[in-house]
């Protein structure tokens, strides 16, 4: 422990309260976010980054024309919110260099908590790796199976269990742990 | 705690996906009917590109659509074309925006609508649209060069920088449209 957070000045523990109820809010509505666009299972994940059923595993070797009747009501059928590769690029672009500044907080909070030096690096590993694997598995969504839609779920609830593991943890040593007095 | 830990849980799975808001300005059946008027009967028309066809686009308009797909819509009344529409999206740095174009039977614009913009955008497109950025693409050709297709530029200097960016990105939009027509909407 480089330093102890439950001993610290009531100022640094109210900064990391502060942080870490913002990040749980940043993230509470991002998943307000996720249910109005997308959706949690693998399958509606898999809509979100696959390619359509409509294109083609190749290019056709020369221009192909499909056509078929439409109703009206057919237009106002919602479409599956589609990140296309550009998308993913810009997305992925904006989102991983938040994401890194968010796990080396994270990270910083956990260097000051009660923990032995292997949950630590382990905790720490786990709050980089989850937006790895969240990235990761769009990408491989999107170029290899739909069947890595798992991937991107997987690393989200990583990302999840990470901010509950250090906010309970931090929430507990800074305000609800008794001190032991060493004599 | 229990609680307290399961709602951090489901809310820190927000960042399981990375979506930019999509807003919907007018619903697709609202700008099928204004720029189909009349057509009772509709048909999508997919034209899947081989590579030397995406190409070809891609040097027109430096665009590429999405999977390779461009969709026509027709629009009759009974057996009489009305004309043909497109839903063209065009990525911005702040999100996609959809721009609907519609060509009468002579190939010439008869409407354009951005159905869609994102939350971050909204406000710069509507201030775009009622400046009356869509009526200066009534009337332009296929033939059109992009640099016709630059209604943004009537609005300078009677809207701010970031509406007139979002009238630059709908000019774009229709600028692909009318390459897409052109190159690929008689094929068959």
């Amino acid at each position: 422990m480089l330093y102890d957070l439950s001993r610290a000045d009531a100022r640094v523990k109210w900064l990391v309260t502060c942080l870490l109820l913002t990040f749980a809010l940043a993230y509470g509505f991002g998943g307000w976010m996720v249910a109005l666009y997308a959706g949690f299972g693998p399958k509606q994940v898999a809509a979100t980054y696959a390619p359509s059923q409509m294109s083609m595993a190749m290019p056709p070797e020369s221009t192909v024309v499909v056509e078929h009747p439409m109703t009206m009501s057919q237009f106002a059928e919602a479409a599956p919110h589609q990140v296309d590769t550009a998308l993913l690029v810009q997305d992925t672009h904006v989102h991983v260099p938040m994401y890194g500044v968010i796990a080396a907080c994270l990270s910083v909070v956990v260097l000051g908590l009660r923990m032995s030096r292997r949950a630590a690096l382990g905790t720490i590993s786990l709050l980089f790796a989850a937006p790895w694997l969240d990235f990761l598995g769009m990408w491989l969504t999107k170029f290899l199976a739909p069947g890595f839609a798992w991937l991107t779920i997987v690393g989200g609830w990583a990302m999840a269990a990470g901010l509950v593991i250090v906010t309970v943890m931090a929430l507990w040593q800074m305000w609800l742990m008794k001190e032991r007095t060493v004599s | 705690m229990t609680t307290i830990s399961r709602a951090a849980a489901v809310s820190a799975v927000a960042a399981l996906l990375h979506i930019t808001p999509t807003v919907v300005l007018v619903d697709r059946p609202d700008a099928v009917a204004q720029l189909l008027p009349g057509a009772d009967k509709f048909f999508a028309r997919e034209v899947h590109l081989a590579d030397a066809d995406a190409h070809k686009l891609h040097e027109a308009v430096d665009w590429s659509p999405v999977d390779g797909v461009l969709t026509f819509y027709s629009g009759r009344r009974g057996t009489t074309l009305i004309g043909l529409l497109e839903f063209v999206r065009v990525d911005t740095p702040h999100g996609p925006v959809e721009v609907s174009v519609s060509f009468d039977t002579l190939g010439t614009i008869r409407g354009v609508i951005v159905t869609k913009a994102t939350v971050e955008t909204k406000p710069w497109v509507l201030e775009a649209l009622r400046a009356g950025l869509c009526s200066h693409y009534r009337g332009l050709t296929p033939t059109a060069t992009p640099a016709a297709t630059a209604a943004s530029a009537a609005l300078r200097g009677s809207v701010g920088e970031l509406p007139l960016y979002m009238a630059q990105e709908v000019d774009k939009g229709v600028a692909r449209a009318l390459a897409a027509y052109r190159l690929f909407a008689q094929r068959r």
